[in-house]
């Protein structure tokens, strides 16, 4: 079981935890409603925030290549209407 | 997208979203506290950061196979789905490293230490970063691909070491997710709690996956149609 901060002093993988220790020297003063509220809320933030750029995204290059492929069909038509 | 496609995208969204509402629910009303070593309360945050670990390894493996594939023979579909496994890496791993030091303050009485398998993550996860700082300021050239591909498999390779790590130097990190440990799961509704949120990763996962790479595709066809343009005249380079 390891319980020490300095990674120097817990290199025996065969004494490996089956419990949560503290590590020495750690103050347990925050709540733990207060950090799993916190925990969900960074979490499902990182996910919709990385949802909503994914999104916005999307759309912008879909509407450029709507934008791009009017031009060139209309130029191709041109083209052909020249030849 | 086809009609099929995008019904086959739907039913992805729609299970995602139900595992999630079922794994929130199953977490907060049925699954019991933890003992006090564990974190007591904090410990639920266990059910979404293991998962969203194992989510950075699937989207990891997913990039590694995708840049092999694409070394071996390039494709823009290869590409983008190598780039999509990065820029999902880095989602997860950094749910994962936010939601770990908040569990590790109550469990553990500190936020951070420099445990081999965090250590080990950390570095992974700083690995997928330096993909998608790459591909995103570096242009989507030949060569910038092709070096992205290549971190992309040689990042991988740091995968296993985060597992090993922990059996070979040690670590605070408990044995809590087999049968011979029990720091986590000594109640049958906490294995089912994980178990629900391994398949709600991997859903999502699964879906993050498919709508990068459709993006990727995206830029991609952005990029050939811009070369049509300036090589007609269009536009101006």
């Amino acid at each position: 079981m390891q319980s020490q901060t300095n990674p120097g002093t817990t290199a025996d993988p065969s004494s490996r935890s089956t419990e949560f220790v503290p590590v020495q020297g750690g103050g347990e003063t925050t709540s733990a409603a207060n950090l799993l509220i916190t925990a969900y809320v960074v979490m499902w933030a990182l996910l919709l925030g990385f949802v909503f750029v994914s999104w916005r995204r999307q759309g912008r290059v879909e509407t450029r290549i709507s934008e791009l492929e009017k031009a060139l069909t209309a130029s191709g038509s041109k083209a052909s209407a020249r030849d | 997208m086809t009609r099929p496609t995008d019904r086959l995208f739907y039913a992805l969204l729609a299970a995602t979203a139900a595992s999630f509402v079922y794994l929130i629910c199953y977490v907060f009303l049925v699954t019991p506290v933890a003992q006090l070593q564990a974190g007591g309360l904090a410990q639920k945050i266990f059910y979404f950061h293991v998962p969203s670990a194992y989510a950075m390894y699937l989207c990891g493996g997913v990039c590694c196979v995708a840049s092999g594939l694409y070394l071996y023979s390039p494709s823009d579909a290869r590409d983008a789905v190598a780039r999509a496994g990065a820029e999902c890496a880095v989602l997860f791993g950094s749910m994962m490293l936010t939601s770990g030091p908040l569990w590790a303050k109550k469990a553990w009485g500190v936020y951070w230490t420099w445990d081999p398998q965090l250590t080990t993550l950390l570095l992974s996860v700083l690995v997928y970063v330096s993909i998608v700082v790459l591909r995103t300021f570096a242009g989507n050239g030949e060569a910038e691909r092709k070096f992205a591909s290549a971190l992309g498999v040689l990042g991988t390779v740091n995968l296993p070491v985060i597992h090993y790590s922990v059996l070979k130097w040690g670590g605070n990190h408990p044995i809590v997710v087999t049968r011979s440990g029990g720091g986590g799961l000594h109640h049958a509704a906490m294995t089912h709690a994980l178990l629900t949120g391994f398949l709600a990763m991997t859903l999502l996962a699964g879906l993050l996956l498919w709508s990068r790479a459709r993006l990727a595709l995206s830029v991609s066809r952005v990029e050939h149609l811009e070369e049509q343009a300036i090589a007609t005249g269009l536009i101006d380079y």
